[in-house]
């Protein structure tokens, strides 16, 4: 037998697969990251629109990017640099009574206090602490209780839990009943309970719902708002936009000795006596390895090592496993600068909510459960032009915006009427609180949740890879059984949002795969 | 100034639950009074006669939870308690078909591959999870939710015993539960099922009574709340209570009257009377007033709290938990009284399954589309139903050839929007009539001649239930199923266990866990708990103790 | 789409002959279908299995047919041995698992080709197959409804079947199967370890093909039989039957009634070579940690049978318990098959006990008999496996 050629084979260079390849590297393993398009950076890349104009293509804005990354793989260190600006929320009211959040306080837009200053005030708080709570549980393999009870192994885990459970009692009786109440809850309930229904709740509602196919309504959802909260749930602007966030893993990845290989599909992983070998890129070269770690979303990891190498009920697991994107991203070149209503071009620089109630936000959703497209979406913008110089170009400005509530199965499929559909809404929605907007469009981008798909692989174009529902989550995250990115043939790793902890730009997926993987002793 | 007495123990409401406390207390020795705003007893599970001749069961009507250790330690048969098990059940859909649920599991199996061989062997495995979350969760029935901030040896032993249960499922079917306990009935079914009307069928269990979509995380575990049940051991069956649901309330008040118990009619609580952090006793509306150091709310904990007790008395965060408990109102119902049976012309002549639960759903997608419209303060334009005709097989509840159909509706809003505002007073003739003309409407597409065979119809919308019944919002389950509002956070956390900030005081009825539907569970722990609170604990040696 | 479906018992294609013999009027429902627990009595239909020749209608079990490119890929992803050893035109007893490794059901696997099998067995599969040829170019089709089948059991089916001018059976060995004639499939298989065949018709040639071999009968003593004299000449046999012997486990409503074929004692029927197949991770498991339950052959002293009786090791422990247990005419002994909890029926083979309770015209009687382990069938005769099979 000839040796591997690498110790590990990482696919796909999106942020996940990026972050893992690192943490291998730095532990002296030889890895190869295989990318199919040409740049890596997956859905954290920007995208260049006719004039050379940058644009975030996809993802826009840091907001869980977790602590323990940034300091294991250096990033915004000289070593891999990386820029961010913390942004305020605006949250738009037709009206100009805007409502600003601002390191999780309100206020009013023209500076006053927000009349509910205080209460929202305490439910950021009680947020947090939870969020902080959860926290601990997103930076290891979720507990298992493989081997019973006594087991070495379950031992460690219990540790964990049982950290988990005492810093549970050392919150106090009240908060800790408060924690257990509304961890399955759902967000509308949570927000209106103390807030009225405006502007404000409205923002709190979209954060609980972006990316997820479902209405604040919907059970769950207060989880969701939580761990979008890991870090605070401040949002962060890169410099030079989402693809700085990339170059940053990038240069991470290669500093600790990784190589990265764009432009090269892989065609399958291969498997041998129950062992990933390696990889067939889609023109035949095949290039061993001793371990393979996929960055895709968990079904396409599945069928990259075939269907054959998995227990049916495995299979029939990928198949149920709930992933329809929700969200669209629509990219619009402005020439000039947008003026929003009782709005100084200070907060335009803002992030940019349109949901002026979560009443609003369910509403918005309810066509897309249907297929239909939502007449009245909400939307998260942001101008980084604004804040970045180096993005502006002849004057021009993009404004950058997360439409969600966009269902990926659209009735009759996304086609160029659809999508020109769709931004016809966005802008007519954006309309409401910038008058004039719709003039200045000389470009737009639309890229709908089957688009997303089609250019990051992403199972149905779904943010997160997988939806987080409760049912989705920790130690059932891909799925039962397969909780602990060991996937299905020895040596086989997934290390993509569709494992634990989930979505967003955390490197917490990739980075514990990493670590999982070198415990189990593969290498 | 009325009449004074001293109890022992004072039940506020002779509900089904709170006769259930009053006849443990009772047995047990206690002089025990029940006190009842309405001029019969049994709250939602009650027969009454509103039509010449016909007995409605107009708020429950049909019996499966109602756990079996209860009826045998209260000997509820010899007070004539008869639960007949009823047949299957149909879905008819608007092309002239059906899907019909039949109890013989080969003939079931056909009938199914009728419509998708697929989903044929599908069904198995639907029921193999079904009847393993019911196995599950039947022991947790008839305990105390434990208290996780707690650490008396009490709490701790409850919770080790969720651990133990918990921990033997084995580490498969633990993750299996955990999804199925946070997942919608839609996907759950997504999972099992092909076609949309068997999906349609079986959905409307997991939306019954709640505020929430079948594509709402939470629902596969609301579905449990009525398969849990069973009719003399087989699990998930249903049955009537011949003579209708108060045949319930009935045998549970003959049996508290003949352990020595009184109940008085006719006048609700007006207050509860509170002194310094102790319950003292009870003043009506009709201006007695009764002494006793114990009492058991049989009333939601909204209504318990926020009209019949000084507020001066509540903790703050207590009343503020009490204020944000969602019970909000989703069902409304119909009873008819009807001159013949109608006809099915989807389904053969006499189909035993016509005898069972009938159903004119299509999909989940119109389900779902039925709770948006309960979302905006609308019942549903194309509501779910779940309609039987009890009087097929309980002669008491019709004249001989007439019968009895009762018609259960899902959505209807308690705060009905009229014009921009939403408000339980927007319920009145013309909105009443209008929104059972769409019931019946929708009857049609299953039996066409509905309309002829009506002699009287009772229009039942969430804002009755409340004004006649005492539910708050009209909710039947006394408050909503949800995770925030279940085990340990039912009704409010820190007082699962059935006892209140007030002293002697006690929450006996559906707004503690395990929650609603006719089981007398709450009202069966609460009574054990209260027998131990005061050094009784062993006055009790049946079944459910 | 029909419009309704019966309700109650359905008929097989042979039902009006069956009707016309039953003596007994004993009819047990077998997967919905009206079947014959006895149509005279069980000792003549026992006796007739092993003396002369029997008809058995299996027109129940469930077929289905797996073909296509990917078919061999998808039968041996779902069973636990390596049907590429199969050749075509034989027939394999096959088991599978879930991903536990617990066994789902048993039954028979037919080849016709590569690319083309029939699976026969007890429960139904339909979906499971489904789901198990999901991403894979293969067909599933149904056939439970289109084929009856009827075995053909005793020591002089070979005779009967040359008489009724099916003499082409005689070069096929065990396990072989054959389109005899157009339409008519038979395979050399069997549930009585004995020499027999099952016919295999479309639905409409069901009544031809029984008349047919009617007709040849008398010569050779054949006789319908019903499923409880089958019963016994299975437990001689040494055949497990699912529901008796192990749960299946979809069918188990509680948790840990699974078995591995491991512990039924069908290590040589596992192939861990031949790449994965369903359940193959966790059997690799069970066979490192070790099996929690042994299945056996056992013999028990006395003459009472023993269907159910607990076992206990030193007359104290409780270890197991009969889950087949009968009288056999033929070998004049005391059978069963039990199930022990590890290490007792494989570890622990000495001073086992079986609790019989026996009834004599209603005194109770408590006794406690020995225990003997069994390798080998209780019925083994040489030929079942002679070719061309001996005339009787």
């Amino acid at each position: 037998m000839t040796t591997p050629t690498y110790d590990a084979i990482v696919i796909g260079a999106g942020h996940n697969g990026l972050a893992a390849a690192t943490t291998l590297a730095r532990k002296g393993k030889s890895v190869c990251v295989i990318e199919k398009n040409e740049t890596a950076g997956g859905m954290a890349r920007n995208t260049t629109l006719a004039g050379g104009i940058q644009v975030p293509e996809i993802a826009h804005l840091l907001y869980n990017l977790h602590p323990k990354v940034t300091k294991e793989l250096g990033l915004g260190s000289a070593r891999a640099p990386l820029e961010l600006r913390k942004l305020a929320s605006v949250s738009l009211s037709e009206d100009g009574n805007h409502a600003i959040i601002r390191d999780g306080k309100a206020e009013m837009v023209d500076g006053r206090p927000h009349p509910e200053a205080a209460p929202f005030a305490e439910l950021m708080r009680r947020l947090t602490l939870f969020a902080g709570l959860l926290g601990q549980l997103s930076t290891k393999s979720p507990p298992s209780f493989e081997g019973g009870l006594t087991s070495l192994n379950a031992l460690t885990e219990l540790g964990g839990l049982a950290k988990l459970g005492l810093d549970l009692k050392r919150i106090g009786k009240k908060d800790m009943r408060e924690f257990l109440r509304v961890l399955l809850s759902n967000a509308y309930d949570l927000i209106l309970d103390d807030l009225e229904d405006s502007p404000l709740a409205g923002a709190l509602a979209a954060d609980a719902v972006r990316g997820a196919y479902a209405g604040p309504r919907s059970p769950g959802t207060v989880f969701t708002l939580m761990y979008r909260m890991g870090q605070g749930g401040g949002a962060q602007l890169p410099m030079g936009g989402m693809g700085a966030v990339s170059a940053a893993f990038e240069t991470a990845a290669r500093a600790a000795g990784a190589e990265i290989l764009t432009g090269y599909g892989v065609a399958r992983v291969l498997v041998e006596n129950d062992h990933a070998a390696g990889v067939v890129l889609e023109d035949g070269t095949r290039i061993s390895a001793r371990a393979v770690l996929s960055n895709t979303g968990p079904m396409p990891a599945m069928m990259l090592a075939g269907a054959k190498h998995y227990d049916v009920e495995a299979v029939r697991r990928m198949r149920n496993q709930r992933c329809k994107g929700s969200a669209a991203k629509v990219n619009l070149v402005l020439n000039g600068t947008p003026e929003f209503t009782g709005h100084n071009t200070d907060l335009a620089a803002s992030r940019l909510l349109i949901a002026p109630s979560a009443t609003y936000v369910e509403r918005a959703f309810n066509p897309a459960k249907y297929g239909e497209m939502p007449e009245n979406p909400v939307i998260e913008a942001i101008i980084p032009s604004l804040t970045d110089p180096t993005l502006v170009k002849d004057g021009r400005h993009v404004i950058s915006a997360v439409v969600t509530s966009v269902p990926y199965g659209l009735e009759g499929g996304w086609n160029d009427a659809a999508r020109e559909r769709l931004a016809a809404i966005t802008i007519a929605t954006l309309e409401k609180y910038a008058p004039g907007i719709g003039a200045l469009v000389i470009e737009k981008q639309v890229l709908s949740p089957a688009c997303i798909e089609a250019r990051t692989g992403a199972p149905g174009g779904h943010w997160h890879h997988a939806e987080m529902g409760i049912d989705q989550i920790l130690t059932v995250r891909p799925a039962n059984g397969m909780a602990h990115y060991r996937f299905g043939p020895e040596g086989y790793y997934l290390c993509g949002a569709g494992a634990h902890p989930g979505g967003d730009v955390t490197g917490l997926a990739g980075r514990n795969s990493a670590m999982q993987l070198l415990k189990d002793g593969v290498l | 100034m009325g009449q004074h007495d001293r109890y022992d123990a004072i039940v506020a409401g002779a509900g089904h639950n709170g006769l259930t406390t009053a006849c443990y207390l009772a047995k047990a020795g206690l002089r025990v009074l029940v006190v009842e705003k309405n001029d019969w007893i049994g709250g939602a599970a009650v027969s009454r006669s509103l039509h010449e001749g016909w007995t409605y069961s107009n708020c429950s009507y049909v019996c499966s939870l109602l756990r079996r250790e209860i009826v045998r330690d209260l000997e509820l048969p010899k007070y004539g308690l008869q639960v007949i098990p009823y047949e299957g059940g149909a879905s008819f859909s608007s092309d002239g078909g059906y899907f019909a649920y039949m109890s013989d599991h080969d003939a079931l199996r056909r009938e199914i591959s009728r419509h998708s061989a697929h989903d044929a062997d599908a069904y198995d495995r639907f029921s193999q999870t079904v009847i393993r979350q019911c196995r599950f969760i039947r022991p947790f029935l008839l305990r105390n939710a434990p208290d996780p901030t707690s650490l008396k040896p009490r709490d701790i032993g409850e919770l080790l015993f969720l651990i133990k249960q918990a921990h033997g499922l084995g580490k498969k079917e633990l993750g299996e539960t955990l999804r199925f306990w946070s997942m919608s009935i839609g996907d759950f079914l997504d999972e099992h099922f092909e076609n949309d009307l068997i999906k349609a069928h079986i959905a409307g269990a997991g939306i019954i009574g709640t505020g929430l979509g079948v594509y709402s995380p939470g629902t596969a575990y609301v579905l449990l709340h009525h398969y849990m049940g069973d009719v003399d051991g087989a699990i998930g069956a249903w049955g009537f209570a011949r003579g209708g649901m108060g045949a319930i309330s009935n045998a549970l008040g003959a049996c508290f009257e003949e352990a020595g118990g009184t109940i008085v009619t006719g006048s609700g609580v007006d207050r509860f009377l509170v002194s310094n952090g102790r319950v003292t006793g009870v003043a009506l509306e009709n201006g007695d007033e009764y002494r006793t150091p114990l009492v058991a709310s049989n009333m939601d904990v909204k209504r318990t709290f926020l009209e019949h007790t000084e507020q001066q008395h509540l903790p703050t965060d207590f009343l503020k938990a009490v204020k944000r408990f969602k019970i909000r109102g989703s069902s409304g119902k119909l009873n008819i009284a009807l001159d013949a049976l109608p006809e099915f012309p989807a389904a053969p002549k006499r189909a035993p399954f016509l005898r069972g639960d009938l159903h004119c759903a299509e999909s989940l997608n119109e389900l779902e589309r039925a709770y948006d419209d309960w979302k905006e303060g609308r019942w549903s334009q194309n509501p779910y139903f779940d309609m039987l005709i009890p009087s097929q097989i309980d002669p008491t509840m019709a004249p001989p050839g007439k019968h009895m159909m009762t018609v259960f509706v899902q959505y209807a809003p308690y705060d009905l929007e009229v014009g921009g505002v939403r408000a339980g007073t927007n319920w009145n003739g013309q909105t009443r009539g209008a929104f059972a003309d769409c019931v019946f409407d929708k009857l049609e597409q299953a039996c066409p001649d509905i309309r002829s065979k009506t002699l009287h119809a009772e229009i039942r919308t969430p804002w009755d239930i409340e004004q006649e019944v005492g539910l708050t919002e009209g909710n039947i389950f006394q408050g909503e199923l949800t995770f925030d509002q279940l085990l340990f956070n039912r009704p409010v956390p820190g007082y699962a266990q059935y006892d209140t900030p007030i002293d002697g005081m006690y929450i006996v009825g559906s707004s503690a866990h395990p929650g609603g539907g006719v089981m007398a569970a709450p009202g069966a722990n609460a009574a054990k708990e209260i027998l131990r609170n005061i050094g009784k604990s062993n006055a009790m040696t049946g079944y459910a103790a | 789409m029909t419009k309704h479906v019966p309700i109650g018992l359905v008929e097989t294609p042979f039902q009006p002959r069956l009707e016309a013999l039953s003596t007994a009027k004993s009819w047990t429902n077998w997967a919905g279908y009206v079947s014959p627990a006895t149509l005279d009595t069980v000792e003549f239909e026992y006796f007739a299995i092993r003396n002369q020749t029997t008809l058995f209608d299996i027109s129940p079990m469930h077929k289905y047919r797996i073909s296509g490119p990917d078919a061999l890929e998808v039968v041996n992803r779902l069973v636990t041995r390596d049907v590429a050893k199969l050749r075509d035109g034989r027939v394999g007893y096959v088991l599978w698992c879930d991903e536990e490794g617990m066994v789902i059901d048993d039954g028979t696997m037919f080849r016709y080709s590569e690319t083309d099998f029939r699976l026969c067995c007890q429960e139904p599969m339909y979906t499971w197959l489904l789901d198990t040829a999901w991403g894979f170019d293969a067909e599933i089709a149904d056939e439970s409804q289109d084929i009856a089948a009827l075995s053909l059991q005793g020591p002089t089916s070979f005779s009967l079947l040359q008489d009724a001018g099916l003499g082409d059976v005689a070069e096929m060995k065990p396990f072989d199967w054959r389109e005899i004639e157009p339409d008519l499939w038979v395979s050399r298989t069997g549930f009585t370890g004995d020499l027999g065949y099952e016919l295999w018709v479309p639905n409409g040639n069901a009544l031809d093909l029984w008349d047919r071999l009617w007709a040849s009968g008398s010569h050779w003593g054949l006789k319908a039989i019903g499923f409880e004299a089958l019963n016994i000449c299975r437990i001689e046999a040494g055949f497990v039957a699912a529901g008796f012997d192990f749960q299946p486990v979809h069918t188990a409503m509680r948790l840990r009634r699974g078995r591995s074929p491991l512990e039924l004692g069908f290590a040589k029927m596992v192939d861990f070579t031949k790449g994965h197949f369903n359940g193959r991770r966790a059997l690799l498991k069970q066979r490192q940690t070790g099996l929690r339950y042994h299945l056996r052959k056992i013999d028990i002293g006395g003459f009472k049978p023993a269907d159910g009786a607990l076992i206990y090791y030193k007359k104290k422990n409780e270890v197991g318990h009969v889950t087949s247990g009968v009288w056999s005419p033929t070998t004049k002994r005391n059978i069963a098959l039990a199930e022990f909890k590890a290490p007792f029926g494989e570890g622990i083979t000495d001073d086992l006990w079986a609790e019989v309770y026996v009834n004599e015209e209603g005194q109770w009687d408590k006794r406690l008999v020995p225990v003997t382990i069994e390798d080998k069938p209780f019925f083994i005769n040489s030929r079942a496996r002679a070719t061309p099979p001996r005339p009787f």
